[in-house]
């Protein structure tokens, strides 16, 4: 007999997310067989930039999300850049580098141990008070020293996420939402004092992740082998790459590019479509590009089950984030991620078991590396007598297009400006592709498509669901396309198993 | 109905008065310190926000680390991102702590009151119906004996309420109002609001609770003096350094720019973001990195406050304003 998991709240995300999973018993265990995502909270925030200052939408947008502000602000500064053709000096493209750099580390750091870990720690004897009780505790879960260990680096992780906000603030102003971040550039300026105060942050950073991240991601994964092989997902990834090295929008720190049905290939962002069949919205919105993007709400639309478009590339269903992006450097030959790669893997890996819950943290933690020891070379390239910003006028009628990287994935925004206002702007948030409902050729969204299968030993502590919808590191908030919620909920449950 | 932000602030503000703690709650909550623990029991709430002012909270050191706060000072029963427990165990943990009485109620992040509050989902009930934020505030207020709203969409709305308000969201105040309850709130706005602003206001309130201190003396929009008092422009450096920036990234003051520290009250220039230790004041600041103060903490933040530059022709349009203000 199958029976219904709900979860809501979803807890140790951003946001708020409510799982609903059938599980039945497949060839003698007991699975999930089919998986909904919700999102529970909508603020129409598209809706309150329509006739705003454009000048004013990198502080807007950055509200959207209070982990990944500055993501928002980096892709609001790109997208008005490419809508004003604004010429970004080099020094405020590498001020913005490194303040966005400064919160992917603190964004993974946050996530693996305080949003994360506590699914596979039993802290039961370490620290039995709230908020860490009540608790589930499953006989998997690691325990004793271990465990003791794992807490002390949890208080050590908080102080180290606190650090690389203030390292942050040095060049943003304060965190979070950096007031810094302005089309043309960066308002704070390059001073020695403040690269050396960059660098020393840094350092501290750096050995954190070399040290104790690290290794902490190696000591789960050790012992919970079989999450290598749990949590698959659709198989299929995009980045739309991240950290400029140069103005051309063609040389990134994490390249763009996607890898669908086994090959790697470029992005074409005219490619990006949003299916509506299972969002409550009016079909005729569904199957637009995000320029073109409309929303159209349809409260009772019949077999509508979600609040968020489903986006997806070329027709087919695309997972983001840092797995996303490892994979992409991966398949691109970028020798530093290959190097990082093996390290963990060996020679000639084979990387399809990053394809998993502990592959997703795996990559988070390499991306870190990647990216804190990156940032110490781009502290070198700062020109103390040059200016961060430029000035541009804002023209009458222009469209943009701004394409980066949230710690969580792809990141992309969008803009019509008529009138020298805001006339539209839609914006596609990561956790848009990976919490996704099924689209319009019944394919279903990636965290959906990755709980499917997984086991379930007691359905009254489902913690296996919890470390799969984690290892995606979910921002709800960030959802912004989500639309109003019926005041009923279409009680159908599909029992679907696809073939993965 | 559609209710506007502004009519409660009028309404709210009627009702603004000294705080006091209900007699009730104060003995309990004095019982539950004499019964061991010795912290007081906290529900954190949210509603329509970013998750913004928790991060920020992360962030505490001027005063305490949030790790000393968690473990030592505060018992937090529920707060969604924190949290070890989900679904129906963290929503017990809630309802548990409520019916126990005398906890302090933390509320982030806007409250929607329009499609009778759909807009916000905070959990299921046991008949798997949908707990409204509405809702939440309805029932977890009552027995409440301290109030907090915490960043400016609790407190007022702030970018959840910005026009045309899809949601009709508010904040607390407006909300309780609406709901015909009477609960005197600590406002704490910002956006986000600064850890040391919420961490110092719930030390004030740690203070009264163990019956050694005043309550925290508050403006006419519920915020405490000792961090709202007085207004950013009095405090900044750029009134001494007689110089006038022409434009974003240039040293001087901002005023011409489209900075709105003469009209907001917060104590960001003394007190800066992003300390590196305790007592250690901040690293940075909006104006500090040369760019305007947005006027974050104000009731009107964002509509009244924006557009946040005027940098001449360089501004989509000068005359753009929503509400009509410069
Ligand atoms: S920069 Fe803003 S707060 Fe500072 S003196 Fe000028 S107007 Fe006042
Ligand atoms: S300077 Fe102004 S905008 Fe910046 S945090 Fe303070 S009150 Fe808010």
């Amino acid at each position: 007999m199958a029976s219904i998991i709900k979860i809501d709240p979803l807890t140790r995300i951003e946001g708020h997310l409510a799982i609903k999973a059938t599980v039945d018993d497949v060839d003698g265990e007991q699975q999930v067989v089919d998986a909904r995502s919700s999102g529970t909270m909508f603020r129409g925030f598209e809706m309150i930039l329509k006739g705003r200052d454009p000048l004013d939408a990198p502080h807007y947008t950055q509200r959207i999300c209070g982990v990944c502000p500055i993501s928002h602000g980096m892709a609001s500064c790109l997208n008005l850049e490419s809508a004003l053709g604004a010429d970004v000096p080099a020094n405020g493209r590498i001020l913005r580098n490194l303040v966005l750099g400064a919160n992917f580390l603190m964004s993974h750091v946050l996530h693996f141990y305080h949003l994360a870990a506590l699914d596979f720690i039993n802290t039961s004897g370490v620290i039995d008070i709230a908020p860490w009780v009540p608790r589930y505790v499953t006989g998997d879960m690691v325990a004793g020293s271990t465990a003791s260990a794992l807490v002390g680096h949890y208080v050590q992780a908080l102080a180290i996420r606190r650090k690389a906000h203030q390292m942050a603030a040095i060049f943003g102003g304060k965190l979070p939402c950096a007031p810094s971040f302005v089309p043309g550039g960066c308002t704070e300026v390059v001073a020695q004092d403040k690269i050396d105060n960059f660098r020393e942050l840094l350092a501290e950073q750096r050995t954190f992740i070399d040290e104790t991240y690290i290794p902490d991601v190696l000591t789960v994964a050790g012992a919970f082998p079989a999450y290598f092989s749990i949590g698959v997902g659709c198989g299929n990834l995009l980045a739309y790459g991240v950290f400029d090295m140069d103005n051309s929008d063609e040389n990134k720190l994490l390249y763009r590019g996607r890898y669908t049905d086994g090959d790697a290939a470029e992005v074409d962002p005219e490619k990006i479509m949003e299916y509506l069949k299972y969002s409550r919205y009016d079909d005729a919105g569904s199957g637009l590009n995000p320029a073109d993007g409309v929303t159209q709400p349809q409260l009772n639309k019949e077999n509508a089950y979600s609040w968020l478009k489903a986006p997806r590339y070329n027709n087919i269903v695309h997972e983001v984030g840092p797995l996303a992006r490892m994979a992409v450097n991966y398949l691109s030959n970028d020798p530093t991620t290959i190097g990082l790669i093996e390290s963990v893997l060996g020679a000639n890996p084979d990387i399809s078991v990053l394809f998993s819950v502990l592959g997703r943290h795996a990559a988070r933690a390499l991306e870190a590396k990647l990216v804190v020891d990156a940032m110490e070379g781009w502290l070198d390239e700062l020109d103390v007598n040059a200016p961060a910003y430029v000035e541009s006028d804002i023209p009458k009628t222009a469209s943009g297009i701004g394409l980066t990287e949230a710690p969580r994935g792809a990141l992309g925004h969008w803009i019509d400006i008529s009138n020298h206002r805001i006339d539209r702007y839609q914006v596609i948030t990561p956790t848009n592709w990976n919490a996704s409902p099924k689209d319009d050729l019944e394919q279903m969204g990636p965290i959906e498509q990755a709980l499917v299968g997984t086991p379930v030993t007691d359905i009254g502590q489902p913690v296996e669901i919890l470390r799969v919808v984690h290892s995606f590191d979910p921002c709800l908030a960030c959802s912004v396309h989500m639309v109003r919620p019926g005041k009923t909920e279409p009680e159908m449950v599909v029992y679907t198993r696809p073939s993965i | 109905m559609k209710i506007t932000r502004r009519d409660f602030l009028k309404a709210s503000a009627a009702i603004t008065g000294a705080l006091t703690l209900k007699a009730s709650g104060l003995m309990q909550l004095q019982q539950a310190m004499a019964g061991g623990g010795g912290a007081p029991p906290v529900i954190w709430l949210q509603g329509q926000g970013c998750t913004g002012c928790s991060v920020s909270l992360l962030n505490s050191v001027y005063y305490t680390t949030i790790d000393d706060l968690l473990i030592n000072k505060l018992d937090v029963k529920y707060h969604p991102t924190v949290m070890a427990a989900a679904g129906e165990m963290a929503v017990e943990a809630a309802e548990d702590a409520r019916d126990a009485g005398g906890y302090v109620l933390v509320i982030e992040g806007a409250v929607p009151l329009g499609e009778n509050g759909h807009y916000c989902h905070v959990w299921e009930d046991e008949g798997g119906n949908p707990v409204t934020m509405q809702q939440a505030v309805q029932t977890f207020a009552p027995n409440a004996i301290a109030i907090l709203a915490i960043g400016t969409c609790a407190c007022y709305g702030g970018m959840s309420a910005g026009e045309p308000n899809p949601t009709e969201a508010m904040g607390v105040d407006d909300t309780l109002a609406y709901l015909g309850l009477e609960a005197t709130v600590i406002n704490i706005p910002g956006c986000p609001a600064h850890p040391d602003w919420i961490v110092g206001t719930v030390a004030a309130l740690l203070a009264v609770l163990a019956g050694e201190g005043e309550m925290p003396e508050l403006d006419e929009y519920g915020r405490p003096k000792d961090f709202y008092g007085s207004c950013v422009h009095d405090k900044c450096p750029n009134r001494a350094f007689g110089r006038t920036a022409r434009t974003l990234g240039e040293a001087g003051c901002l005023a011409g720019l489209g900075c709105r520290g003469q009209q907001t009250h917060a104590d960001c220039p003394i007190r800066q973001w992003n300390s590196a230790a305790q007592s250690e004041m901040g690293v940075n600041w909006c104006v500090g990195s040369r760019n305007p103060c947005q006027g974050c903490t104000e009731p009107d933040f964002p509509d009244g406050m924006s557009p946040f530059y005027n940098l001449g022709g360089r501004t989509g349009d000068k005359q753009h304003n929503r509400n009509g203000k410069v």
